[in-house]
Formats: structure tokens, C-alpha cells, sequence
């Protein structure tokens, strides 16, 4: 099961076979399944028009994805995402305001959220709390923070400059900068976990913890650490969300960590740990994304979508789980 | 003795003078006891809707002599919103103005609190089954017809517009349902081409508006009944060619510049100056009942006289000509307050 998660692989198969053997293979197929049905249910889904809008519509939330993955591989999760979200927003913001370029004021906005980052992975691995009540705990002081900050005043930021709301709002040759820099974290985090030494620490962590500290890996250093990032790429996203909407609200990124668990999850991120992958993740949260938009395309009533999306996801998770299941037997 | 006389004659008259005011202040029956108290009781207390609320209650209060003071839980929790009216109900107040997250669950602690002799009145919220002496809120019907009115004079009466929404919540229920019967009643020529949930996140309000556009290239208007959510449709309309009316309800600073900028067309808010100022009002009046005297059994029978079931506090259509006085920042230094930290 490991050594699937993390891409070991004893002989080499064919390549559309081992494309065909990938975790993430069952989820592509229901997307496409579901893609495709759309196609003739919807004149308007398959444009380039719509997936760029429903591209854009999860790439920051995906950098949060990908933090929150790596995380929910070591056995931790982090309910304060959205939270940290925010408060990168307003710090980032009321830095601004007072006086700060904003590029030093989103670096301090970064840096502040890995500290958040680094406050709770410090309880999680000396004072021995686990990670779901520490960053319960965290979401709530990180909101109240934000309420402080903002005193419950959402921040016009309108006057921030164009060359840094281009960030969020311009593109590069027709590409949105906002889907350059999900990619290049998706592909930058998904090589390192599959590749690196120090990343791949982190499935031995997440599967056997007890065997890992055998082994000689430092557990309590590891989760420190993926606690630290999960942080910080949520307070990028943070600075990202702030540059593209250019405001910063209080209220921002409110239930945000529930969509995020859950594209892990259906993305085949096991919440006990030790498995999971970013580009799974990923598909987890374009599968979200999909859902989404065809329920509004189809003009489903708004009293209906929740339920309907609902079901959806469950039947999308449990299609998932058989055909995975199958290939593992 | 001339000089005496006249000298001690006019000191009279300016004690007697300046005393007068004093004394007609004394008399007056708007006047506080010494400790009464009236509270405003809230969920989500850092939001900034209630503090323009609080910010008239505070100032009835204090030209009628009386303390006040906000109260209420940080958190979209009913439960927390009742543990904090208790709070605020265990210091005995004269009267309590509460927004109550939910109707049902607050039957029980308004009635307690009616009962223990603390006036009641609800805003913006109501708990009709209740015992509170008053509702005072807007008229949501009116604030989704006026939008409706607005959108669709603009586009002189034909085009194709969507809603997003937040259902669940009645009062933003109300004003969609509103703008929508609105315009089949009164605009034929507008078409209802999409709907979709935002639940005041802008980032759902942004990929819901992004695939109506999608299936509705000739999109004119957009309606949502809520500020939070025009953040995301306003930078959905600027990446879809910017055509849309983007018109919203409530404001604060960060929708109020995007109507100056031309990126949101107008929104629709609340007075909620009025709503503090007269639900501070309808409370006082409760909880002196001795002031008034209406042709009516409640002497004989004993119950509460002053009762005003329904009040509507007004609204504001909010365009880029008046946007300026809406800014809460630019407020409070006129009125040189500090807003809710008194």
C-alpha cells in the first residue's frame, strides 16, 4: 500500500499500464465520466471559457490543498487553513495601510502564518496535543485575530498597485498568473513528494510512526515541519487571494478548511495517514469545482445543489474506493 | 441699600433663571434612573453591520441619561449568542435589544427575560413567538424591489440578469424572492437566467457567476443580497468583459470604493442608524409603560401598554453620488466616537 502511494515500483510496466494502476486513475475517470456527460447536458461546459473559470475558481484554494495533503500524509490536519487564509489577508492588508509596499507587507503576511504554523506544530510535538484539537484551537484564535486586526471592518484595499494586484487579476500571454503559480506549486510539491528524501520522510511518519522513529527518522521534526508549511501555503494563498480581490474581509476563508479536507480526501488522502497524494488532491478539488459549475450550468435550483453535489461526491468517493479496492486485491 | 436691593433682586433672578432648565430637566419624564441600563445583544459581534446599529442606541441612551452597552458572541453559534443574552440578562438590564440568530431557540430566554422584568425588542431578526415588545428591522420586500427597480431602469427595462444567493437566511431569502417577483411583475422584459448559491463566500460567488456568464454571454445584471459575495462577482464581471451590473445589499468600505470605481453599481443598505436610535426607543418606552395611557383594556388587564409590534427602519439606495457617506471610518471622526469600545 506504501510503496504504491509513494510510486515504488518493483518491475516496470508498460507505461499506459502504469498510468492505468495509478491511484488517481479511478478519480480521472469519473471526472472525465462526468466531463463528458455534461458536454451533452450543457452546451456552455466544454468551452475554454468555462474550464478557465473553473480553473481559476480552485487554484488558490488548491495551494491550500497541497499544504493540507502533506499534512493529512503525516497523520496531522490542520482545521485553521482558513483562518490563516484571512489573517495573511488582513495582515498583509493593514501592513499596507499603514504605509508598507505591499510585497513586504505579503512577505510579513507569509511569514507571520508559518509562525502561526510553527505555534502549533510546537504543541502538537513537545506539548504532545494532537493536531485536530491544537489547530481547532487555532482557528478560533486566528479568527479572533483577524477580528482584531480589521476590528471587524472589512479593508478596502483599492488602492494597491497595479503591478501587484497583477499577481491575482493579469495573465501571462492569455495565462492567468494566479493558474502559472497553482501549477508550479502542485508540480513543485508532487515531485518533492514523490522524489525527495525529506518528503518521503514524511509517509514513514504518517504510516508507522513508531517504526519511523526506530529507523532513525525524527517524527516530531517532520510534523513540525509539515505543520510549519501547511501554514505558510495558506498564507499564501492568503496574499494571492488578497492581490486578486483586492479587499481583505474579515469573514474570509470561513468553512474554507472543510472543502480543503475533502479534496484531500476524495483525492485519496487517508485521514489516519500515511497515504496520499497532491495530484489526487488536486483532482479532488477540480472534481469539486466540477460539480459546481455543472449544477449551476444545468440551472439546478439552489435549494437542490448542496444535497445534489452531496450525493455526488459520495457517489464519486464510493466508485473511488470499489475500483481501488479491486486493484489492490 | 438701593444698590443692595437691586443687586440681590437680580442674583435671584439668575438663580431662579439658570435653575430653571435644570429644574424642567429634572422634571422631565425622558430621563434615566441612575444605573439603568440597556443593552444590545448580537452574534458575530465583530462584524461591522452592527456597529452603525450600536452606534445610535449608544446616543439615545446617553441624551436620555441612560448606560449602555454591546454585548454578544464572536461566533455564527446560536448557542453562544443565548450563553451571552444570559450573561447580559444576569446583570439585570432595563432592556435588551438582541438580534436573534435563530427565532425559536430565543422564545425561551426572552420570555425569562420579559418575565424578570427586562424589556425586550428584536432587530433585524425576529422571534415572533416570543413575548419581545417589538421588531424593528428593514423591509426586506422593499430593499429586493427597489434593487430590481434600479437594475432594471438602467438597462430601460430589457436584458438578462442572475441572483446568487445565501439561502437559509430568511432576510436575504426575502430580498432575492422580492427582487425576482419584482421584475416578472413589473419588468416582463427581464429574464431570470441563473441562480446559484454564494453563501456570502466571494470566492463561490466568483465560479457561480463565472458559469452563468459562461452559458449567458448577454448576462446585463447580477443581484445578491448580501456585500460579501459582490467582492468575488465584481472581479468575475471585470474577467468577463465587464458588462454586467453587479448590485448588492449592505455595504462597507471595500464594496462602498468598488461603487465609487464603477465596479459595483449600486447596493441597497439597511438604515441601521435608525434601527439602534428607535429600538433603543421601543425598549425605553417599554420599560416605562407609566408614560403613556392609549384607549385601550391594558390598565385592567394588566398587561404591557406600549406595543408596537412591527416598526421598519428604512433603507438606502447607495450609488457612486452618495457612496462617501457611507464609509464607517469617515463617520465615526465626524462624530468623534470611538464606536462600539464605548
Amino acid at each position: 500500500m506504501l510503496a504504491e502511494t509513494m510510486g515504488t515500483k518493483a518491475v516496470r510496466a508498460p507505461s499506459w499500464k502504469r498510468l492505468g494502476s495509478m491511484r488517481e486513475a479511478g478519480l480521472v475517470a469519473i471526472i472525465l465520466a462526468l466531463c463528458i456527460a455534461m458536454s451533452f447536458a450543457s452546451p456552455h461546459f466544454l468551452t475554454l471559457g468555462n474550464f478557465r473559470a473553473m480553473l481559476m475558481s480552485f487554484s488558490v484554494e488548491g495551494i491550500v490543498v497541497v499544504g493540507m495533503t502533506i499534512l493529512l500524509i503525516v497523520g496531522g490536519i490542520d482545521l485553521a487553513v482558513g483562518s490563516v487564509v484571512c489573517f495573511a489577508m488582513v495582515l498583509s492588508g493593514s501592513l499596507f495601510l499603514a504605509g508598507l509596499d505591499p510585497w513586504s507587507a505579503s512577505l510579513i503576511g507569509i511569514l507571520a502564518s508559518a509562525l502561526i504554523g510553527a505555534v502549533m506544530g510546537f504543541f502538537v510535538t513537545v506539548v504532545g496535543l494532537n493536531h485536530f484539537i491544537t489547530s481547532l484551537a487555532g482557528m478560533v484564535i486566528v479568527r479572533g485575530l483577524c477580528l482584531i486586526i480589521t476590528k471587524g471592518t472589512p479593508l478596502s484595499l483599492f488602492t494597491l498597485p497595479p503591478a501587484f494586484k497583477a499577481v491575482g487579476q493579469g495573465s501571462f500571454h492569455g495565462l492567468p498568473y494566479v493558474i502559472i503559480i497553482f501549477v508550479a506549486v502542485v508540480v513543485l510539491f508532487d515531485f518533492l513528494l514523490r522524489r525527495a528524501t525529506a518528503l518521503r520522510k514524511v509517509f514513514y511518519t504518517g504510516s508507522n510512526e513508531k517504526a519511523a522513529l526506530y529507523s532513525g527518522i525524527r517524527t516530531n521534526y517532520v510534523k513540525f515541519w509539515v505543520t510549519v508549511l501547511c501554514s505558510t501555503l495558506a498564507g499564501f494563498a492568503g496574499v494571492i487571494y488578497m492581490s486578486r480581490f483586492g479587499a481583505a474581509t474579515p469573514t474570509f476563508g470561513v468553512g474554507m478548511e472543510l472543502n480543503i479536507i475533502a479534496a484531500a480526501v476524495i483525492g485519496g488522502a487517508s485521514l489516519n495517514g500515511g497515504s496520499g497524494t497532491i495530484l489526487g488532491a488536486i483532482l479532488g478539488i477540480a472534481l469539486l469545482s466540477v460539480v459546481t459549475s455543472s449544477l449551476v450550468l444545468l440551472n439546478v435550483s439552489v435549494y437542490w445543489q448542496d444535497m445534489i453535489k452531496g450525493c455526488i461526491l459520495l457517489g464519486a468517493v464510493s466508485i473511488d474506493h470499489f475500483l481501488h479496492k479491486r486493484k489492490a486485491s | 441699600m438701593r444698590t443692595f436691593l437691586s443687586t440681590t433682586a437680580m442674583a435671584v433672578l439668575v438663580m431662579a433663571y439658570s435653575a430653571a432648565p435644570a429644574k424642567a430637566a429634572e422634571e422631565s419624564p425622558f430621563r434615566c434612573e441612575p444605573g439603568e441600563k440597556y443593552v444590545m445583544n448580537v452574534m458575530v459581534s465583530g462584524v461591522e453591520y452592527w456597529f452603525p446599529v450600536y452606534e445610535m442606541f449608544k446616543q439615545a441612551g446617553k441624551q436620555l441619561g441612560c448606560e449602555t452597552a454591546y454585548t454578544g458572541t464572536p461566533e455564527y453559534d446560536v448557542n453562544k449568542q443565548i450563553a451571552s443574552f444570559d450573561q447580559a440578562l444576569a446583570q439585570n438590564p432595563a432592556g435588551i435589544l438582541v438580534h436573534p440568530m435563530n427565532s425559536d431557540p430565543f422564545i425561551e430566554p426572552i420570555n425569562r427575560a420579559i418575565g424578570q422584568g427586562t424589556a425586550v425588542v428584536t432587530f433585524a431578526a425576529d422571534s415572533p413567538l416570543s413575548k419581545r415588545i417589538s421588531f424593528i428591522t428593514s423591509d426586506n420586500i422593499r430593499e429586493g424591489t427597489y434593487a430590481a427597480d434600479a437594475i432594471a431602469t438602467k438597462l430601460g427595462g430589457k436584458g438578462e440578469y442572475a441572483v446568487l444567493e445565501n439561502p437559509g437566511q430568511d432576510n436575504h431569502d426575502k430580498r432575492v424572492t422580492a427582487f425576482i417577483d419584482r421584475m416578472k411583475a413589473k419588468w416582463p422584459d427581464m429574464k431570470l437566467v441563473g441562480r446559484t448559491a454564494s453563501n456570502q463566500d466571494p470566492t463561490k460567488a466568483y465560479q457561480g457567476l463565472m458559469s452563468i456568464v459562461q452559458a449567458n454571454p448577454n448576462l446585463a445584471a447580477v443581484f445578491m443580497p448580501e456585500a460579501n459575495s459582490a467582492i468575488g462577482a465584481a472581479q468575475a464581471n471585470k474577467e468577463s468583459g465587464g458588462k454586467i451590473l453587479v448590485m448588492c445589499a449592505d455595504v462597507n468600505a471595500n464594496i462602498l470604493d468598488m461603487i465609487k470605481a464603477g465596479e459595483v453599481f449600486g447596493s441597497i443598505n439597511p438604515n441601521q442608524g435608525m434601527q439602534g436610535y428607535m429600538g433603543f426607543m421601543l425598549l425605553w418606552l417599554a420599560k416605562h409603560p407609566e408614560l403613556i395611557d392609549p384607549m385601550n383594556d391594558a390598565k385592567r388587564a394588566g398587561f404591557n401598554p406600549m406595543s408596537i409590534p412591527f416598526v421598519d427602519n428604512g433603507l438606502s439606495i447607495v450609488t457612486a453620488e452618495n457612496a462617501d457617506d457611507f464609509f464607517w471610518d469617515k463617520y465615526l471622526k465626524r462624530r468623534g466616537t470611538k464606536g462600539i469600545e464605548e
